[in-house]
């Protein structure tokens, strides 16, 4: 057992909160105990049928007007030793796999009674199989979304294939899924992704005021909670913040891109800002952040889901449209946000934000936007030599 | 006038320098550090601030440094040691390409680009052994005190080495040598040379090839520098206060920022 990695006791030390060193509204306290219980503690919470579902991207109403709470299941986080996954994936694989197979195996999903995935590489695609192959009291589905959002059959096709989805969940759950109770639930999703679009919006024009950390959180909970009940914290976290005054600092302006699948550990998150940074934008979370704006609350709600996935997502390496190249979106984000530096980072081995990072790069330096590469995995503990990175990097744009 | 503040938080001082818009030092001050950093910030600044004659207010941009600087809650911008130490240097000396900054924790190395930006740099941190702290423990274990190091060490002409370079191993060396009747000074001298030869072994790591500004706490004491001299074999400068240089160097860095906001440039702000 490596001593280094696996005493969660240490890695609690290396993770202090930005946000204890400035006076933090209770409400984020509530954030952080709703993302220390994790999944099963949500699951236990809710007392009914709870469904996983495996980033990126999930169509959570469905399963939320099914009655099933829609949890996010990113790995483990670093928090299990894996003594069976390792047998069941190659070295090569990324730990978010790895850590969410162990999760199962060493029963820490308790109460979630199915797993959802998607197309979104290679490794999730087999990652549902060996959940299927190892678990089979386990509800699991796998959505097939379209390799061309953008064609003329994209939306008949999405439609179809989320329209299975609600039927497998009627079946399993032995429930029917209206049309009014998915309005319903796309209703309250809306106005949890508004609320996270606001959080946003604030951090972008007053980054001092809300932390990465802080607002990573915020949009984490989400991921554990009731749609209902992530808007009231969000309402009351963005009351008080609005309220905060903190002094701001001479730190570069960046966007963090990569982490939209396995999440950084918080400590890294918080090494970025304490560096010399203000975060202005991230792909942390992506998919329950996945619209740029509210999906249609009325006609056809399986509609309304496929046309929102494919007309109305945010730009993501897991989703092709070859209409609005990634690599150009993130440009005009750095022009519209004012950014004046791009950090890459994605976890080890993750396929499609190394694949984009190509791109990415090129369009950096074509545009001459400075740019930083900090790969990270969920078992990262230390980040002296990130912050070392990431410090000089912040320095060689400050000072000339 | 445009007045910034630079504040070094190192292991075993915290020193402040108020620098002027055209470049004069208006004030400083240096006291031990505490485990509150931001309040030894602040009192090590207000005493600079009281040499000057000036207050809080009358600064535009405060620039921290040092193993503290992240926990200095009213600083602009933080940056690190080895910048500041390079800038601080190259600002005394501006033809300086090489800096050996010798503070109480740890030694670096230091290779400049034309103009004081960092090029390369090499620091012992892992270990204390070639660091002020270990002279600190040699003067307790010799039961003289820290200051006088330097004078003794220049009155020694026949220097006991020190060979081990793990510090606790060199002061059970320290101990043998004053049990077997070596004058103390000899033993300084070692001390000195010891110490030397590893900052050497830095510096030909970054590729020493030309004079080296000596700064940080280490460089007040006279036989360290001339130990220095006499191993390195090139010229070695050491500014009038090389306890205050990387202080120094996060004032310059300030006035730097300061003179960009003040021209609405290279903000953190949202135009």
């Amino acid at each position: 057992m490596g001593a280094r990695t696996n005493s969660p006791h240490r890695r609690r030390i290396e993770v202090p909160l930005t946000a204890m060193a400035i006076a933090h509204p209770p409400i984020l306290s509530r954030c952080r105990e709703v993302l220390a219980g994790g999944p099963t503690e949500a699951a236990r919470r809710w007392k009914g049928p709870a469904i996983g579902c495996f980033p990126v991207y999930s169509p959570v109403e469905i399963f939320h007007a099914a009655g099933a709470l829609p949890i996010g299941i990113f790995g483990a986080g670093g928090s299990v030793e894996l003594t069976h996954a390792d047998a069941r994936f190659q070295s090569f694989v990324c730990s978010i796999a790895k850590s969410t197979l162990e999760l199962a195996f060493q029963k820490r999903l308790e109460g979630i009674g199915g797993m959802v995935f998607h197309s979104i590489c290679d490794v999730a695609r087999n990652l549902a199989s060996v959940y299927r192959r190892n678990f089979p009291d386990l509800f699991i589905d796998y959505i097939h979304f379209p390799q061309n959002p953008t064609s003329s059959g994209s939306l008949d096709y999405t439609s179809a294939e989320l329209e299975r989805v609600r039927r497998n969940i009627s079946v399993w759950l032995e429930r029917k899924i209206t049309d009014d109770a998915l309005r319903e639930s796309i209703r309250a999703y809306n106005r949890s992704r508004a609320l996270m679009r606001r959080l946003y919006q604030m951090r972008e024009e007053s980054p001092e005021r809300v932390n990465s950390v802080e607002a990573y959180q915020l949009v984490r909970a989400g991921t554990l909670l009731p749609p209902q009940e992530h808007v009231e914290l969000l309402e009351a976290a963005l009351a008080d913040l609005e309220r905060r005054a903190v002094k701001r600092m001479d730190r570069i302006r960046v966007i963090v891109e990569g982490a939209f699948c396995e999440q950084p550990p918080m400590g890294l998150i918080e090494v970025i800002e304490r560096a010399g940074c203000y975060v202005i934008d991230d792909d942390f979370v992506a998919g329950w952040r996945w619209f740029a704006n509210d999906v249609a609350e009325t006609g056809d709600p399986i509609r309304a889901l496929a046309g929102a996935y494919c007309r109305q997502s945010r730009p993501s390496s897991v989703r092709h449209d070859m209409t609005r190249p990634r690599h150009e979106d993130l440009a005009k984000r750095v022009r519209e946000k004012n950014a004046q530096a791009v950090i890459f980072a994605p976890a080890k081995f993750c396929e499609p934000a190394l694949f984009d990072y190509v791109l990415f790069r090129r369009v950096c330096e074509r545009e001459k936007i400075p740019h930083l590469l900090l790969e990270f995995e969920e078992k990262m503990w230390t980040f002296e030599r990130a912050r070392n990175e990431i410090e000089t990097f912040a320095e060689s744009l400050l000072f000339e | 006038m445009l007045i910034t503040a630079g504040i070094d938080i190192g292991s075993g001082r915290t020193k402040a320098l108020l620098l002027g818009e055209d470049g004069q030092i208006l004030g400083s001050a240096a006291i031990r550090t505490r485990a509150n950093f931001d309040a030894v910030a602040r009192e090590a600044l207000e005493q600079a601030l009281a040499s000057a004659r000036l207050s809080m207010d009358d600064i535009a941009y405060t620039a921290a440094t040092g193993l503290g600087r992240y926990s200095i809650t009213f600083r602009d911008v933080q940056v690190t040691d080895i910048t500041c130490a390079a800038r601080g240097a190259q600002f005394l000396f501006p033809d300086t390409l090489y800096v050996l900054d010798m503070g109480a924790q740890s030694t670096r190395a230091i290779r400049l680009k034309e103009g004081g930006k960092v090029r390369d740099f090499h620091t012992n941190e892992k270990c204390a052994a070639g660091s002020g702290s270990f002279l600190e423990r040699a003067a307790k274990y010799l039961e003289i005190s820290v200051d006088s190091l330097g004078s003794r060490s220049m009155e020694s002409s026949t220097p006991r080495p020190i060979s081990s370079v793990c510090a606790v191993l060199a002061e059970s060396e320290i101990i043998n040598h004053v049990s077997e009747g070596v004058p103390v000074n000899d033993v300084v001298r070692g001390l000195h040379e010891s110490l030397a030869e590893r900052a050497l072994t830095q510096l030909k790591k970054i590729g020493l090839n030309g004079s080296v500004t000596f700064v940080g706490g280490v460089a007040v004491q006279q036989g360290m520098v001339e130990a220095c001299r006499r191993k390195f074999g090139v010229e070695v400068l050491v500014p009038k206060d090389p306890v205050a240089v990387t202080a120094l160097g996060a004032a310059v860095l300030a006035r730097q920022r300061a003179t960009r906001r003040m021209a609405g440039a290279g903000t953190s702000s949202r135009s």
